[in-house]
């Protein structure tokens, strides 16, 4: 039985890693094994799975590594993300690396699939366009082709036919991912002191950094782990931290927000495995059931166009509402342009509806964390005593 | 509201400071207070052992307590209920010290803050000093430590300047080197320490005038709170400044942040109470 702290460990070795030698060791295991990197915020992990491959996220640098050659390939007027994701590549660290996926964002990360093909033109590259169309018959339509490019490039890949038989069967496992990972969230918003988000964060991302048979047991280890060790609660607020969707925050930033006497009981981290809020169905055309999944049951974000603006920010009053939060930080990443452009709206929707906020913005280099702690700290005093 | 027992624990850059109340409704008894300068030993050791002190000086045993809070440096108490920052926990002690404060300068061992406050202590504003640490109780105590001055001679020292020196007000490197040009000068430790404390004030008044402390009362606490100087100079720069505010201190003004953080608790425990969910 693995404590919480062991497997937190074990989640940070690999989140630190940015040699990647978990994923490098699997590839080596067999021969004929491939790795396909992808970036956030949401890529159909079914899809890589079903192929025989292995999905890594690649979230950026962090706040680990000088990013050097990164940065003469872009202006200096935008996000971290992709300066220090070109600098992993220039430096060799994802050479082992079979194929990436550059998910639709905004412009920059669609620009960035550009470059990779460029400078690695070895590399099968990606730029998967999720629709932003959300009549099935128009966006649905348009999504199932989208998919079905992405089956046909993973199979010129591998060099191996995808059946969509191959296809439910991941289906199924990434299903009992997102049950357990739901599952993760629920206990975490009933008691936040078990399973702190520094903790939880760490879990998720480490998730998409192995198999997911894998990751399933150690959501269940998690589970079993947290309810059964004993930790001491704290008068602190519950809060949702909604806009660090993309580029992510330092670990530091994360636990300076705790620190700062704040439980976070909802947020957007690495949305991964949590895109999609219910069960994509493993019976009739797969293809046809992400898609539809996609249109109908996947969590808001600022890289999905909501068409009438009476709607903006009225998904993150609800889950505010539903996890019991006192407030929202509403932390972005410089530059990010989704994020800060759809902030006004989302947090004009959160004062219509009552809920206070804060709003501040990082870089996963970011250093300094007193202002931080000031902030968070400062904004949790006044939900304690004022609100 | 029932009667109820709450401490505050301020773990501050150098020194931990730990009080006692007792509190019904709007009435505040005050039960124990200690403090313990840090001096290289583990800031959470002594916050235990100056709060096992206070509740001995009370009579009052751990179990009595119903809200341990703490603030400053001591996020990480293991023992605390809730924590407080110190903007928060600054204001309120400051009122509860003199209930005409409006406004509060709280100057630490590494930085100095203006809080702008309501009747009950609540914070409406407030602003820190920048990363320099020329406007700092650190800053000072080197300042005495190359003079060879003991730091409670300070504030006296200053008052009897008749000609200070200008020190620069931007960095502490700057004018520690002002401070050795104006030592090989010849110039009086009076006239250096009186310079250093208009520099500081006038950095200070600066700093209420820019969170809107219009008028009425300032009171200073923190670590330099008793540094007589330093309050003197502040009133004179607030004139200069045309800030319409009078600086006073109280001879329990280092205890400023551990009041409010105990009587925050307070409030917080009756919320909680009242919310059915007392920590």
């Amino acid at each position: 039985m693995s404590s919480t702290a062991e497997i937190t460990a074990r989640c940070q070795a690999l989140f630190e890693d940015l040699n990647f030698s978990a994923a490098r060791a699997w590839k080596a295991k067999a021969p004929g094994r491939k790795v396909i990197g992808f970036l956030p915020v949401y890529v159909p992990l079914e899809m890589i799975h079903a192929a025989g491959c292995l999905p890594l996220g690649i979230f950026g640098g962090g706040d680990q590594m000088e990013v050097i050659h990164g940065d003469a390939y872009y202006q200096s007027y935008i996000c971290r993300i992709p300066r220090s994701t070109i600098e992993l590549g220039v430096t060799g660290r994802l050479d082992f690396v079979d194929g990436m996926i550059f998910p639709f964002v905004c412009d920059v990360i669609r620009n960035l699939s550009g470059i990779w093909k460029m400078m690695f033109p070895n590399v099968w590259s990606k730029f998967f366009d999720t629709p932003q169309n959300f009549d099935p018959s128009i966006g649905g339509t348009y999504y199932v082709q989208e998919l079905q490019e992405l089956r046909e490039g993973l199979e010129t890949l591998t060099g191996r036919k995808i059946s969509d038989d191959d296809i439910r069967r991941s289906i199924k496992l990434y299903n009992e991912n997102r049950r357990l990972v739901r599952e993760v969230y629920a206990f975490r918003a009933r008691e936040p002191w078990r399973a702190p988000t520094s903790e939880v964060y760490l879990l998720m991302r480490a998730g998409l950094m192995m198999e997911v048979e894998e990751h399933n047991q150690m959501l269940r280890d998690y589970l079993d782990a947290a309810a059964r060790e004993d930790r001491p609660k704290r008068d602190n607020v519950r809060v949702a931290i909604y806009g660090s969707f993309c580029e992510q925050p330092p670990l530091n930033l994360i636990k300076s927000v705790e620190m700062a006497g704040c439980y976070v009981v909802e947020d957007d981290y690495a949305l991964v495995n949590r895109f999609l809020t219910e069960d994509v169905p493993t019976d009739g055309d797969p293809l046809e059931a992400l898609a539809l999944a996609y249109l109908k049951y996947s969590v808001e974000t600022s890289c999905k166009y909501v068409p009438k603006e009476e709607d903006k920010g009225r998904f993150h009053v609800e889950a505010v509402r539903k996890c019991g939060a006192e407030g929202v930080i509403y932390a972005t990443p410089s530059f990010c342009d989704p994020a800060l452009l759809d902030r006004p709206m989302i947090t004009h929707r959160l004062a219509d509806a009552g809920i206070p906020y804060i709003a501040f913005k990082y870089a996963e280099n970011s250093g300094q964390m007193q202002p931080i702690r000031e902030q968070a700290g400062t904004f949790a005093d006044s939900l304690k005593l004022w609100s | 509201m029932s009667e109820i027992i709450t401490a505050g624990i301020d773990i501050g850059s150098g020194c931990v400071k730990t009080v006692l109340f007792k509190v019904d409704g709007t009435k505040a008894e005050w039960l124990g207070k200690e403090t313990a300068r840090i001096r290289n030993r583990d800031p959470f050791h002594l916050a235990d052992d100056t709060y096992q002190h206070v509740l001995k000086q009370a009579g009052v045993k751990r179990g009595d307590v119903a809200y341990v809070a703490s603030t400053g440096d001591a996020e990480n108490l293991k023992f605390s209920t809730g924590h407080f920052y110190s903007m928060t926990t600054h204001g309120r002690g400051a009122v509860y010290l003199n209930p005409e404060a409006r406004a509060v300068l709280d100057i630490g061992a590494l930085n100095g803050r203006a809080i702008r406050v309501d009747a009950s202590g609540k914070v409406l504003s407030y602003k820190m000093t920048s990363q320099c640490a020329s406007g700092s109780g650190q800053f000072l105590e080197n300042i005495a430590r190359y003079l060879g001055i003991a730091q409670d001679e300070i504030g006296t020292l200053s008052q009897q300047a008749d000609n200070p020196e200008k020190v620069s007000s931007i960095c502490a490197v700057l004018a520690e080197t002002d401070v050795i040009n104006m030592v090989s000068r010849g110039i009086s430790a009076s006239n250096i320490l009186k310079g250093i404390h208009e520099s500081m004030a006038v950095r200070l008044a600066k700093l209420l005038k820019s969170i809107g402390a219009s008028d009425g009362l300032a009171l200073m606490t923190g670590g330099l709170a008793l540094d007589v100087g330093l309050v003197s100079a502040l009133n004179e720069a607030m004139v200069k400044e045309k800030v319409n505010l009078v600086a006073k201190s109280h001879p329990d003004s280092i205890y400023a942040g551990a009041i409010g953080a105990s009587l925050w608790g307070a409030f917080r425990h009756e919320k909680l109470t009242r919310l059915g969910q007392a920590a």
